[in-house]
């Protein structure tokens, strides 16, 4: 469904990524590991189109996206949800969703379900949803940024780094959410340190050293055998 | 900016240019010879707020106020102090830009980016209101007007100018303004000025006192400028509210985006380059040149950046 | 005495809400793709001017006053697309230059087009009433209402409407709302828009009051960046405020200056706050 081939990206003129390639299949979580500063936030971004790669080529269902807008992407059914979440801080937790909702063929019945949907999955959400996104908490922030990219009801969520600063109870519930998405077929490209719970939600790991992927493998075969992760990440 | 090939080279460049307009006025007819005079001052002022634009990275919208005041500066000597003296106009014309390049330095040192292109606009207007209102002192809106005073060297010789020893005068003193620019804006000062204009943050942070840089940087930019203006009031024996208007201001940021920002000799080719774009366009679409002039300034800002000089230089080195 | 500044008040307020009108636009621009439009004013101007053209073949002063809003809304929008779109991701201050370049063709095609004699908008109310010694004209607060009322359209729409939420949005983070789908560029051609149909009504409305001439851009501007920036840049409610501050100040000063150094009243101002609260006099606390 997204296929990345050998794509090079630079920030001004320091060379991130060095011909990343990966694969995402509909339906299917894969995780993207590595160090800090290997280039994982880059590949999500270049994907997003907020950085246009200069060499090789995306594609998304079919279609090269590589040179395409981000709110084009986002119509074509990719969901992001960066590192730092990102919040509209001055909208309200409503206003925030609303700007994943407010697109053309999105009838009021769906409008419904599709919020009814986050408010059950979130519940706080639900109690705040007129306060401002910037007087959420960290977690609630982390969950109004995923609740907005499921606005969109994308085909795949870009996920970066979701469980980062959060309490131990917070990173339970975003796992969940991970299950949730996935048992609705979402598929997911997730970016994450916290390797534990990145092998247990994956189906596939690519792993990233400077710039590009240097292993790939099942997680369940990882998950077996800890010699791979111990080589490329030291835990 | 960036090095000449070779410095030899270079000089051998600036003699040629200096001995070409050196002899203009020798050749060319009364209109022309005018001409290439008023072209070495809006230069000087143009060269002066590349300063500020160029190596700085602050926008002035406001130069007319350090220019208007030079000529004021200069309308006062020679009105107040008898027999009239150049060198005492000079003198006054420098005190009244510096005057008022230290009030505006002052507030630029708290103001980056827009604030201190609307604010510089903002004060030349006030001097604009005070002069243009102030009738008894500055003649209002009808300005000032006196004689010419003559060339002289205190006790040894005075002699009146000539259209050509006036353009000689003017070129002196431009060509040695330049070169007293080049050598501050290739001195560790301007290093950090450049340093300034890339990364202010950074600036500062590796310990620069960011705020006496930029006072200084106005303060030369408000003198040069100053300078302009008492050249300009000796060479037409006026001094008008016009020339503190916005308009001037605007002109002078026009020269810097058409020549090139930051090259020094940019500014001037732009002041070359828009007065005969001014000449040239006032046949045709008379008062109303600034039409065109308009549409070719804003494609230059968009498509040409670097102004005609950079654009020659990318074009050479290509 | 108190009579005097009575009247100086409603004028004060009057004008105040013409310069809110002008400012909002400008801020609302400049919030938003940190964009310093120093054509705002040339805007402004050029809705005088078309508003007359309006009048003239319509006869209608409210007509005038769409028609105008709607021309200059088209030739922001057209100018939004083909300077300022391409400079994106470019040093703001080029956007300076490159609204002073349009500022001086729009400025200087009025001036061929209309000629230097100041053009005359007949007020659409004429009647005035006893207001202490002097007749107070009824227009003045009806251009008070319908800019307060233009104000209010807009707030509503930002704080209700699905646009206005897009522009909210982006304001506050470009990058996010893009990858939420929101047209990011389509937004910011549509705000430069709106921010010139802003500046086109203030212009038909003021009209009436001075007679529309070419060179009224520049006044305008000056004033406009002035109070954005007591105002705090970017921060709507603040310039409003400011607005009404700052031209009440004239207001009341003119009764002791001439009009004319009245202005420096307000170059005042500007200085004290960029003195003591450079981030504007109605920001509590900076974002």
């Amino acid at each position: 469904m997204l296929t990345v081939e050998a794509i090079h990206t630079y920030y001004g003129k320091s060379h991130i990524l060095h011909g990343v390639s990966l694969e995402v299949r509909p339906g299917e979580v894969v995780g993207l590991l590595g160090r800090n500063g290997v280039g994982k936030s880059t590949t999500l971004k270049t994907i997003m189109g907020l950085i246009h790669p200069t060499e090789g080529r995306i594609v998304f269902e079919g279609q090269p996206i590589a040179r395409t807008a981000p709110h084009r992407l986002a119509r074509l059914g990719i969901g992001y949800v960066p590192e730092d979440r990102r919040i509209f801080r001055l909208l309200t937790v409503m206003e925030n969703l609303r700007t994943g909702l407010d697109r053309r063929g999105v009838t009021e019945e769906r409008r419904n379900i599709l919020l009814d949907k986050v408010y059950q999955s979130f519940p706080v959400l639900a109690e705040r949803r007129y306060q401002a996104g910037g007087t959420l908490s960290g977690g609630e922030q982390q969950m109004l940024a995923i609740a907005r990219a499921m606005m969109l009801e994308p085909k795949i969520i870009l996920l970066d780094e979701p469980t980062e600063g959060l309490m131990p109870k917070m990173v339970a519930q975003i796992r969940e959410i991970i299950g949730l998405l996935h048992r609705e077929s979402v598929a997911i490209l997730l970016v994450e340190q916290n390797v534990p719970l990145t092998l247990e939600v994956s189906d596939r790991i690519y792993i990233m050293e400077k710039g590009v992927v240097r292993h790939h493998a099942a997680a369940a075969a990882l998950r077996s055998d800890d010699s791979v992760i111990h080589q490329y990440l030291g835990v | 900016m960036s090095a000449p090939r070779s410095s030899s080279g270079y000089w051998m460049g600036f003699a040629i240019v200096l001995a070409l307009l050196a002899a203009a006025p020798l050749v060319l007819p009364e209109f022309w010879r005018r001409f290439v005079t008023e072209i070495l001052i809006w230069g000087l002022l143009a060269m002066s707020s590349d300063i500020l634009i160029g190596y700085t990275g602050m926008i002035s919208f406001g130069h007319s106020a350090f220019f208007g005041l030079g000529m004021y500066g200069a309308a006062a000597a020679l009105l107040t102090v008898r027999p009239p003296n150049l060198w005492l106009a000079l003198l006054y014309g420098l005190i009244g830009a510096g005057v008022i390049a230290a009030f505006v330095a002052y507030f630029a040192t708290r103001l980056r980016d827009i604030y201190f292109a609307i604010t510089t606009l903002v004060f030349s207007q006030i001097f604009y209101v005070i002069i243009f209102t102030w009738t008894e002192v500055t003649g209002g809106e009808n300005g000032l007007t006196f004689r010419q005073p003559p060339f002289s060297v205190p006790a040894v010789l005075s002699v009146p100018f000539t259209p050509v020893t006036l353009h000689w005068f003017v070129l002196a003193v431009v060509a040695l303004s330049y070169l007293l620019l080049r050598r501050i804006t290739q001195s560790p000062f301007g290093m950090v000025l450049q340093s300034i204009r890339e990364n202010e943050p950074r600036t500062r942070a590796i310990g620069y006192h960011v705020e006496r840089y930029k006072i200084v940087a106005v303060m030369l930019s408000g003198l040069f400028a100053g300078l302009a203006g008492v050249l300009y009031a000796v060479q037409n024996k006026f001094a008008a509210p016009d020339f503190v208007f916005f308009l001037i201001s605007g002109e002078v940021v026009i020269f810097n985006v058409m020549g090139g920002m930051g090259t020094l000799v940019g500014p001037v080719a732009g002041a070359a380059f828009f007065l005969l774009l001014r000449e040239v366009f006032s046949r045709f679409f008379t008062e109303y040149y600034l039409i065109p002039v308009g549409v070719i300034f804003t494609l230059m800002v968009v498509f040409m950046p670097q102004g005609l000089l950079g654009f020659l230089r990318r074009r050479l080195n290509q | 005495m108190a009579e005097q500044l009575l009247i100086q008040l409603l004028i004060g307020l009057s004008s105040g809400m013409i310069l809110a009108l002008v400012a909002s636009g400008l801020t609302l621009i400049f919030g938003i793709m940190d964009v310093v439009n120093f054509a705002h004013g040339e805007l402004f101007m050029l809705g005088a001017y078309m508003g007359t053209t309006v009048l003239v073949t319509t006869g209608s002063f409210w007509l005038a006053l769409l028609g105008a809003s709607v021309a200059i809304a088209l030739l922001g929008a057209a100018l939004q697309i083909t300077t300022l779109r391409p400079l994106v991701g470019r040093d703001p201050l080029t956007t300076i230059l490159a609204t002073f370049g349009i500022s001086l063709v729009l400025q200087n095609y009025a001036l061929w087009q209309y000629g230097p004699v100041a053009r005359k908008i007949q007020e659409p109310i004429t009647s005035q009433f006893q207001f202490f010694h002097i007749q107070f004209p009824w227009y003045r607060i009806v251009i008070a209402i319908l800019s307060a009322a233009i104000i209010g359209a807009l707030w509503l729409f930002l704080k209700y409407g699905k646009y206005g939420i897009w522009i909210r949005a982006t304001t506050q983070d470009r990058i996010m709302a893009s990858a939420m789908g929101i047209p990011v560029p389509l937004v910011h051609t549509a705000v430069f828009a709106i921010g010139s149909a802003m500046a086109a009504a203030s212009g038909v409305l003021f009209g009436p009051l001075v007679g529309v001439n070419h060179a009224m851009g520049l006044d305008w501007i000056l004033k406009a960046f002035i109070v954005v920036v007591v105002g705090g840049m970017g921060n709507l409610g603040g310039s409003i405020l400011a607005s009404l501050f700052v031209s009440l100040l004239e207001a009341f000063a003119s009764l002791w200056v001439s009009p004319a150094q009245a202005v420096i009243v307000s170059f005042v101002v500007l200085i004290l706050t960029l003195l003591f609260r450079p981030t504007g006099l109605f920001v509590p606390t900076p974002k």
